[in-house]
C-alpha cells in the first residue's frame, strides 16, 4: 500500500513546527515563510487524506527489509486474508482487546481446518500438534524492547473503532500501517522500521501522545 | 567493607565521562539493535478460556502461606504465570492490605534456589532421584511394608492446620506415631495460657479499633505479633478522631514503639512489675476498684510504688503516672501483652499482670473478646512453641526417635546452641523432609521430597487469630507448578495415606478432588441452600469459607452482649504471682533481646532479596546484622557507631556492628534475628549473624517456654569500624532544617 508524496510532505511541515517550538497552539505562524509553507502543507494535507484509504491518519513512514524468519508451519496469509478475506482481527482476536494481538490459540485453527483443506501438508503438520495437545513454537517477528510498551487496542480504536468513516471490513489497511502488507505474504516478514523515529512521527502526525511515560513505563 | 574513597567531584567526572563515552557508541549503533526478528518463541493457547486476553492479568484469590496469620490474597496471573499480590478485600482478616512479607511470597515462588529434584542420601552423601526413586525410599522407612516401631516415629513441623493437619494426622496414626513436636521460635504459648486462664478461652480478639488507648507490653502488634496486618487496619481506625493514645512498654523499640505516642524502655523481665505498678497506681490515685481482681492479684498491689519501679523496670516514675493518667481518664481501654513481655523466666506472670489490667479497667467483654475454640478441633491450628522443640530434643537425644517427619520449620537455626539439635538430629536415623528450600535442617535429610510452592498448591487454613467471625482460608494454585519433580504437600500426604488405607483414600486422584469432597461434605445447611458447585466457585473466589454458624460458645455469646465474662473460678486463688526483682550480673552486665522483625522474621525470609533489601524500619540497616545499643551503653563500654563488637554470653558469642539508638534500654542490646544463615540459598547464606544460637535455655517456669529475652551478656569492642550500610545515611539534619519542628513547650508561648 502507498500513501505517495502528498501526505509525506505535509507531515513533514507539521515536524518542522514542532522542532522549533511552535507546536501549541497548533498552526501558530511567525515568519512568512512558514506562513506561506503551512498553509501550502496544510492544502496538501487535506488533498492528500481525501485520497488516503484510512480516513484521519497519516500513515507511519519508513521502510525495512526484514529477513524470512522459518516458522514450524508455513503459514500462508495470503490464503486467508487476501483470497478468502478474513478479518485480521477474526485470528488476532486478542489486538482490539488488549496489549498484544496474539496468536491464535491452536483450537481456532481447528475450528477450521477440522473440516477444510485436511488434506494440505501444513494442515497435517497442524493437526499433529493438534493431536499431541501442543501449540506450535513460532518465531516472533516483530519485537520491540522490553522498555517499549505498544498497545494494540489503542491504536485500533484510533484508527477503527473511533474513526469515522472508517469501515471494520478494512482493518488490515490499519494493520499495514505496522506490519506492512501482510494479505500479500506466506509468513509474516518484517517490513517497517518500528524504530522510536517511526513511531514518534507518527504520532506527530495523528496527534498521538508524545509523553515519554506513554511507552516506557 | 571496601576503603576505596572516591571524592565527589571525581566521581561525577567518572560517571559524566561514561556516559559520554556510552552515548558515543551509541551513535554507531543502528537503532535497530534491540529488535530481534525470529528469536523469540511465541507459543498460542491451546484452548483459551474465554476471559483470558494476553497481557491483561486475571485475579484469583488464595491464601497467604507466609505466616499463619491466614490473610487473603489476589495473584494477577497473566499468559500462566502469577505476576503480583495484593490482600483480598472481602477477607475479614487483612481487609485488602499486605504485608512486605506476603508481597515477598512471590520471590519464594520464583526463587532460583527452591528445590527441584528430590534427593536421597546414599553412602552419606545426597544424591539427585526422581520423585519415584524418593518415594521408594519413603516406602522403605514408614511404609506399611516396613518394620518400623510407629512410637519411633514423630512429625516435627511448624504450625500447621486445616486438612493438612487431618491427613498429617492421619499419617501418624496409620503408622503409630503418637508423638507431634510443632515449633515456632516466635510464638504465643504464653500468652494463650494466660488467656485461656484469666479470660476462659486461649482465642481471644483484641479490638483495637474501638478502645481509645492501647496500653502495649512488648507486643509488637503492627509488624511481628498476632495478626500484624489486621492489626494495622485496625490502629488505621484506632488513631481515627477521636485519636487514640497509643503507649508502648518494651525494652527494645519496635515499630509499634516508634508508633507510640509514650514510649516507656522497660527494662526486660521487668514488664509485670511495671504493670501491677501501674495497677496500683490506678487504685490509689484514680479511684479503679480494687475488688475487681482477684484476691491473689490483689493482695500484692500495696508492694509496688512510683519509687520501687523506677528503681526496678528503669522507667521513670512520672512517666508510670502519665501512663496510669491516660488510662483512667480514657476508656475503654486496651492491654495486650505479648512479644519480649512474654519471653522471660516469669513471662507468665508478667503476660498475666498485663491481663489483670484489663480486668481492673473493666475492658473484658469491651475490647477484649474471649472467642471460643475453632468449631472443628482437628482442623484448628497445632500451634508450635520452644517448648515442643525442647521436648524434642530431648527424646531424640536419647535416641528414642527412629524417623522424622519434617516439614515447615527449620529447628536447627531457629534453635539455641544449647540444645544441640543438630546433635539430637544425628541421633535419628531417617530424617525425611518434606521442603520448599534447602536449609541447615533439610541439608541433614535422608530423604528430601521437593514441594510445590505455596502459590502452586492447594491447601486450607485456620488462622492462628481469628479476627472476625470463625473462619477457614482456602488456598488454591495461582499457577502450574514450575517445575515437575516438585509435589504439593497435601498430595504427598494423600500419597502416603493410599499406602495405609487404599479404600478410602483411593478414590482421589489427588489432594483438589480430596479436599472439594471433604469440604463439600458439611451440613447442607452450611451451604445456605448453593449447589455444590456454586458452592465450592464461590468459595474459591473469596478464598475462604465461613463456619460461623457452627461455633456454639456460650462464652463468645455473653461478651457480645457485653457482660463481663471473667469467671473468678478460673483464676485460681493460689496464684503463683512472684514478680522477679532485676538483679545485675557483674560479668554479664547486658540482656540481650534477639528482636524479631517484619522483614525477616524467624530467620525463613532471609532468602527474600525484596527483604533482604527492604530497610529494618528503626536503624534502616539492609542485608546485614546489627547490634543495637543506646549511647550511654555505648559510653560505658567505650564503643562507637559502626565499632564491630563482640557479644557473648554463657553459650557463645556473635561479633556484629554497632548501631546507636535511643529507643533502646540501657541494659539491653538488641540482636536482629534472621541472619547468619549456613544453608539457605545464595541470598542468605553467610551474611550476617545469628543471636538465637547464643540463647541460654531458661525457661518460662509455668509454660516451660524458653525465655528468649533473658540472655546475660556483655560486649567488647574488636577495635574494627565500618561503615553502617543503610538506608538514610544521616541521622540528623546538620542544621538545614529540612523539616521544621517546633517544641510543645514554645508553641503554647505562641
Amino acid at each position: 500500500m502507498t500513501y505517495g508524496l502528498i501526505s509525506e510532505k505535509a507531515s513533514h511541515c507539521n515536524r518542522n513546527n514542532v522542532l522549533r517550538g511552535h507546536v501549541a497552539p497548533r498552526g501558530r505562524v511567525v515568519s512568512r515563510f512558514s506562513q506561506v509553507f503551512g498553509l501550502l502543507c496544510m492544502l496538501l494535507f487535506f488533498v492528500g487524506s481525501a485520497y488516503a484509504e484510512v480516513p484521519n491518519a497519516v500513515p507511519p513512514k519508513g521502510e525495512h527489509d526484514g529477513k524470512h524468519v522459518e516458522q514450524p508451519i508455513e503459514f500462508p496469509h495470503d490464503i486467508h486474508a487476501r483470497d478468502n478475506k478474513i478479518n485480521c482481527m477474526y485470528c488476532h482476536t486478542y489486538a482490539r482487546r488488549g496489549n498484544v494481538a496474539g496468536i491464535p490459540p491452536t483450537s481456532k485453527c481447528m475450528g477450521c481446518h477440522a473440516v477444510i483443506a485436511t488434506k494440505k501438508p501444513r494442515i497435517k503438520q497442524l493437526a499433529e500438534y493438534w493431536e499431541k495437545g501442543e501449540s506450535p513454537k513460532w518465531k516472533k517477528v516483530h519485537d520491540l524492547p522490553d522498555f517499549v510498551h505498544f498497545n494494540h487496542e489503542k491504536h485500533l480504536n484510533r484508527f477503527i473503532f473511533n474513526n469515522e468513516g472508517m469501515e471494520v471490513e478494512r482493518a488490515d489497511e490499519v494493520c499495514a500501517f505496522c506490519h506492512g502488507d501482510v494479505k500479500e505474504m506466506t509468513v509474516a516478514r518484517k517490513v517497517k522500521p518500528l524504530t522510536m523515529g517511526f513511531c514518534r512521527q507518527c504520532h506527530e502526525d495523528n496527534d498521538g501522545p508524545s509523553d515519554c511515560w506513554k511507552c516506557h513505563k | 567493607m571496601s576503603t576505596f574513597k572516591v571524592k565527589r567531584r571525581d566521581f561525577l567526572k567518572i560517571t559524566g565521562l561514561s556516559g559520554a563515552s556510552a552515548a558515543l557508541a551509541a551513535c554507531d549503533m543502528p537503532t535497530t539493535v534491540t529488535l530481534e526478528e525470529g528469536e523469540e518463541d511465541v507459543v498460542s493457547y491451546l484452548m483459551p478460556e474465554e476471559y483470558v486476553i494476553p497481557g491483561i492479568g486475571v485475579w484469583y484469590a488464595s491464601t497467604c502461606r507466609q505466616c499463619d496469620a491466614g490473610c487473603g490474597i489476589v495473584g494477577r496471573v497473566r499468559e500462566g504465570r502469577v505476576l503480583k499480590l495484593e490482600g483480598n478485600p472481602v477477607s475479614p482478616i487483612n481487609s485488602g492490605a499486605l504485608c512486605q512479607i506476603g508481597q515477598a511470597a512471590l520471590q519464594v515462588h520464583y526463587n532460583p534456589d527452591r528445590l527441584k529434584q528430590p534427593k536421597v542420601r546414599q553412602n552419606g552423601k545426597l544424591i539427585d532421584a526422581s520423585w519415584g526413586e524418593a518415594f521408594d525410599a519413603l516406602k522403605v522407612s514408614i511404609g506399611p511394608d516396613s518394620d518400623i516401631d510407629g512410637s519411633r516415629v514423630t512429625w516435627l513441623s511448624g504450625t500447621v492446620s486445616g486438612h493438612q493437619r487431618v491427613l498429617m494426622d492421619a499419617v501418624a496414626e496409620a503408622i503409630g506415631s503418637t508423638s507431634h513436636y510443632a515449633h515456632e521460635i516466635l510464638n504465643d504459648t504464653v500468652v494463650d495460657k494466660v488467656n485461656a486462664e484469666v479470660y476462659g478461652s486461649a482465642n481471644v480478639q483484641y479490638k483495637i479499633a474501638d478502645a481509645q488507648v492501647v496500653l502495649s507490653f512488648g507486643a509488637d502488634f503492627l509488624s511481628t505479633w498476632g495478626s500484624p496486618v489486621h492489626n494495622s487496619v485496625q490502629y488505621g481506625k484506632f488513631r481515627d478522631a477521636p485519636r487514640g493514645v497509643l503507649i508502648q512498654a518494651e525494652p527494645k523499640m519496635t515499630v509499634t514503639g516508634g508508633s507510640a505516642d509514650l514510649w516507656l524502655p522497660v527494662r526486660p523481665g521487668t514488664e509485670g512489675a511495671l504493670a501491677m505498678t501501674i495497677a496500683a497506681e490506678l487504685v490509689a490515685s484514680h479511684g479503679a476498684d480494687v475488688n475487681t481482681l482477684p484476691k491473689a492479684v490483689a493482695g500484692q498491689l500495696s508492694q509496688f510504688s512510683l519509687t520501687s519501679a523506677e528503681e526496678q523496670t528503669g522507667v521513670a516514675a512520672e512517666l508510670i503516672k502519665k501512663a496510669a493518667g491516660f488510662l483512667a481518664t480514657r476508656s475503654p481501654s486496651l492491654v495486650i501483652a505479648g512479644g519480649t513481655a512474654a519471653a522471660h523466666e516469669h513471662g507468665y506472670e508478667a503476660v498475666t499482670a498485663a491481663a489483670m489490667l484489663n480486668v481492673l479497667l473493666g475492658n473484658v467483654g469491651k475490647t477484649v473478646i474471649p472467642v471460643g475454640d475453632f468449631a472443628y478441633p482437628a482442623l484448628a491450628p497445632k500451634k508450635g512453641d520452644t517448648a515442643q522443640l525442647a521436648a524434642f530434643a530431648k527424646v531424640a537425644h536419647a535416641g528414642d526417635i527412629s524417623v522424622a517427619l519434617i516439614y515447615g520449620t527449620n529447628p536447627v537455626y531457629t534453635a539455641p546452641g544449647q540444645l544441640d539439635l543438630a546433635g539430637a538430629l544425628a541421633n535419628v536415623k531417617v530424617k525425611i523432609a518434606f521442603a520448599e528450600f534447602m536449609d541447615e535442617t533439610t541439608v541433614m535429610a535422608d530423604i528430601i521430597l521437593p514441594l510445590h510452592s505455596d502459590l502452586e498448591s492447594w491447601g486450607t487454613h485456620v488462622p492462628s487469630y481469628q479476627a472476625a467471625e470463625p473462619m477457614m482460608s482456602l488456598q488454591q494454585p495461582l499457577m502450574e507448578p514450575l517445575y515437575a519433580e516438585t509435589r504439593g504437600f497435601g498430595d504427598t500426604l494423600l500419597e502416603i495415606m493410599k499406602l495405609y488405607d487404599s479404600e478410602h483414600y483411593g478414590p482421589f486422584t489427588d489432594y483438589y478432588a480430596y479436599l472439594r469432597n471433604v469440604i463439600l461434605a458439611i451440613p447442607a445447611a452450611a451451604k445456605a441452600g448453593a449447589s455444590d458447585d456454586d458452592y465450592w466457585q464461590s468459595s474459591l473466589q473469596q478464598g475462604m469459607l465461613k463456619v460461623a454458624a457452627t461455633v456454639p460458645s456460650t462464652l463468645a455469646e455473653a461478651a457480645n452482649d457485653g457482660v463481663d465474662v471473667l469467671d473468678e473460678s478460673v483464676v485460681v486463688d493460689t496464684f503463683a504471682f512472684a514478680l522477679p526483682t532485676y538483679s545485675v550480673d557483674k560479668d554479664y552486665p547486658l540482656i540481650l533481646i534477639p528482636a524479631a522483625t517484619g522483614r525477616l522474621g524467624d530467620g525463613r525470609f532471609a532468602n527474600l532479596p525484596w527483604l533482604q533489601e527492604s530497610a529494618d524500619a528503626i536503624t534502616k540497616i539492609v542485608w546485614n546484622s546489627w547490634v543495637e545499643m543506646h549511647p550511654a551503653t555505648a559510653l560505658r563500654f567505650g564503643i562507637k557507631q559502626g565499632d564491630i563488637v563482640r557479644v557473648s554470653g554463657k553459650n557463645g558469642s556473635v561479633e556484629a556492628q554497632v548501631y546507636l539508638h535511643k529507643g533502646i534500654n540501657k541494659d539491653t542490646i538488641a540482636v536482629p534475628m534472621g541472619q547468619g544463615h549456613t544453608e539457605y540459598g545464595r541470598y542468605a547464606t553467610g551474611r550476617g549473624v545469628n543471636p538465637l544460637k547464643m540463647v541460654a535455655v531458661a525457661t518460662d517456669q509455668n509454660t516451660g517456654e524458653i525465655a528468649l529475652c533473658a540472655t546475660r551478656v556483655t560486649v567488647e569492642n574488636t577495635g574494627r569500624n565500618e561503615e553502617l550500610v543503610k538506608l538514610g545515611g544521616s541521622e540528623t539534619q546538620v542544621g538545614r532544617k529540612l523539616v521544621a519542628t517546633i517544641t510543645a513547650d514554645q508553641l503554647r508561648r505562641v
